[in-house]
């Protein structure tokens, strides 16, 4: 087994025991960026003499014995969205091209201070709007598990970096769906936080009442251990709660029996492949096998959620991007006789078709007239989702779903019909707005292609959540389940 | 029978660019046009749900009023702020005249 294809917590032993260098483990991962980046294309910028030089630091400190943490010394990869100091960070837009933060995230601070290992920025849809990487500024990224097909999005660079093993993990963040959707279609582990649960500070921000950073892995383990790090109150994030973290691997192993876990029958929507729901049925057994007691709930609002979410995100972000005016950061147009036409022109050559598209729809949703039919009338419907959630939540400890209702699709597919596109999030939607988390998980493979069990739990949950993700890992023992390229170089 | 809706018009998809202060061609007006009515029609859905004694949600937050000690702390310096800027001039962002 090649170090680039290990889990978090098995290098972090080997590291322990001295029997591997983080450089060694940093230059194997990088070596495998060299071997199958072309075909993935996952990043936007590979950081390697940062790595290398953050690789030796973390050596050092393990020698002395001094600090040393879960991620000292492991190779991570950021989603482009989340800024690190004079590293160039463009939210996967041509806007943002050449933009060099004067800041680091706080996430990306908090890594720092464990002694991971940056490995670069992975490609995304622009400004996290997407579901298949295709809206990349820059170019879409192949899923490794067929290069034809789209790794889903928006934290598509991530996904396929963890999958491949160009990353040992990485950070996405996830609005409607962008971290555990990409992680349904290249099987890994992919989990979104409750709101709050992690800081947005450095976050390129695309809709600011739902964007969470979270941990993308191949291991339930690893996912805990990325949350451990980044999660927590941040002074510099007012949203972000202080609520204390609580220790999650000492929960993790606690299984499911008694458990129990509620299966929205909403949630197997029309659609939906055979294969993915047969996929689905059959983890529902196996943790029932497990001891967990199963039982059917309704989440009645469920088919509200993505007409609310295409107004609250779209009007959200049609705000937060009024900052890209070409004046103080990233592109400026050139010829303009004014102020105002050097703003229109350029918004129109800087941003790409599907970021224009939220704009137009969110300022639409948000202008006079039409205000209370759209944005206020989604923000009510979601206060229902909300509802509908606390309710379920009565009487059960989880609820089980799938996370996307098909395999990953072949590139082209679906650009040219963004109500196509959008429907890919059908079932991560909820999550965002009813203030829960999700974690997905593999549970299966279609044909070659990776699928994904949902498990959504009660906000502030997350030990609940990864408690059931870890049990059904154990039973099913997805590890098996590795991408060809990852295979390749066994 | 219910009213049919109005549909967005080409009108609409201009004022709307105009008020994003996003430059459109003629061309992408029409496209674009046709891809929001279609979105539109697409979520008319949430129209259906009975929201008459329901608050909104802003957002999900517990807290309320997060207030911090009113004292001054170091912050990004003048030089790091504009190290982006397209134009500038000395420590300050240059911009066009905002009348011809």
């Amino acid at each position: 087994m090649k170090l680039f294809q290990r889990t978090i917590r098995d290098l972090h032993q080997m590291l322990l025991d001295r029997e591997i260098s983080s450089v060694e483990v940093t230059e194997s991962v990088l070596g495998q960026i060299d071997a199958v980046g072309e075909k993935t294309k996952a990043y936007l910028l590979v950081t390697r003499e940062l790595a290398l030089r953050q690789a030796k630091a973390a050596d050092d400190r393990l020698r002395a014995k001094r600090d040393v943490k879960p991620l000292t010394g492991i190779p991570i990869a950021l989603k482009d969205v989340l800024c690190v100091k004079d590293v160039v960070s463009t939210a996967g837009s041509k806007i943002l091209k050449g933009f060099t933060p004067p800041y680091s995230a706080t996430v990306v601070d908090r890594l720092e201070s464990e002694g991971a290992v940056f490995l670069g920025k992975t490609n995304c849809d622009e400004f996290a709007m997407g579901s298949s990487n295709e809206n990349s500024g820059y170019w879409p990224v192949h899923n490794p598990w067929d290069l034809d097909r789209v790794p889903g999005g928006s934290s598509g660079g991530s996904a396929a970096a963890v999958a491949s093993g160009e990353a040992i993990a990485a950070l996405g963040s996830d609005t409607g769906g962008s971290i555990r959707q990409p992680a349904a279609l290249t099987g890994t582990v992919g989990m979104k936080p409750t709101y709050g649960r992690v800081s947005r500070y450095g976050l390129i921000a695309f809709a600011s009442s739902l964007d969470q950073i979270g941990p993308m892995t191949r291991d339930v383990v690893d996912a805990a251990l990325l949350l451990q790090a980044i999660a927590g109150h941040d002074p510099r994030d007012s949203t972000s709660s202080q609520k204390p973290v609580p220790d999650y691997l000492s929960t993790l192993e606690r299984g499911v029996k008694g458990m129990r876990l509620g299966v929205p029958r909403e949630y197997f929507v029309a659609g939906m492949e055979p294969a993915v729901e047969q996929a689905i049925n059959d983890a529902i057994k196996l943790l029932e096998q497990q001891g967990a007691l199963i039982e059917e709930v309704s989440l009645p609002h469920s088919d509200v959620a993505l007409p609310a979410y295409y107004i609250i995100a779209p009007a959200e972000a049609s705000s937060n991007l009024a900052r890209y005016d070409g004046v103080r950061y990233g592109y400026q147009a050139e010829g303009a006789k004014n102020l105002i036409e050097e703003y229109m022109l350029t918004r129109q050559q800087g941003f790409g078709a599907e970021v224009k598209r939220r704009i137009m729809l969110g300022t639409y949703a948000l202008s006079s007239g039409y205000y209370d039919a759209y944005y206020l009338q989604a923000q009510k419907v979601r206060t229902l989702i909300i509802e509908d959630f606390k309710r379920a939540f009565e009487k059960v400890d989880a609820l089980l779903g799938a996370t996307s209702p098909t395999v990953a699709f072949p590139l082209g597919a679906k650009t040219q019909d963004p109500v196509a596109m959008y429907l890919n999030d059908i079932i991560t939607i909820p999550a965002n707005l009813g203030n829960v988390c999700g974690i997905s998980v593999p549970c299966g493979l279609a044909d070659g292609l990776p699928i994904g069990l949902q498990i959504i739990a009660p906000g502030f949950r997350e030990e609940t959540m990864l408690q059931v993700a870890f049990a059904f890992k154990a039973a099913a023992d997805f590890r098996k389940l590795q991408s060809p390229l990852m295979k390749a170089a066994a | 029978m219910p009213e049919p809706e109005s549909e967005l018009s080409s009108r609409e998809v201009e004022h709307v660019a105009r008020l994003a202060r996003l430059g459109i061609t003629p061309d992408e007006v029409v496209r674009y046009r046709d891809q929001l009515r279609n979105i539109l029609t697409a979520i008319d859905a949430l129209k259906r749900a009975d929201t008459s004694t329901v608050p909104a949600t802003a957002h999900p937050l517990e807290e309320r009023n997060v207030m911090r000690d009113d004292r001054t702390e170091p912050c990004l310096p003048a030089e790091a702020a504009l190290q982006n800027a397209p134009s500038r001039e000395g420590p300050y962002f240059k911009v066009k005249a905002i009348q011809e």
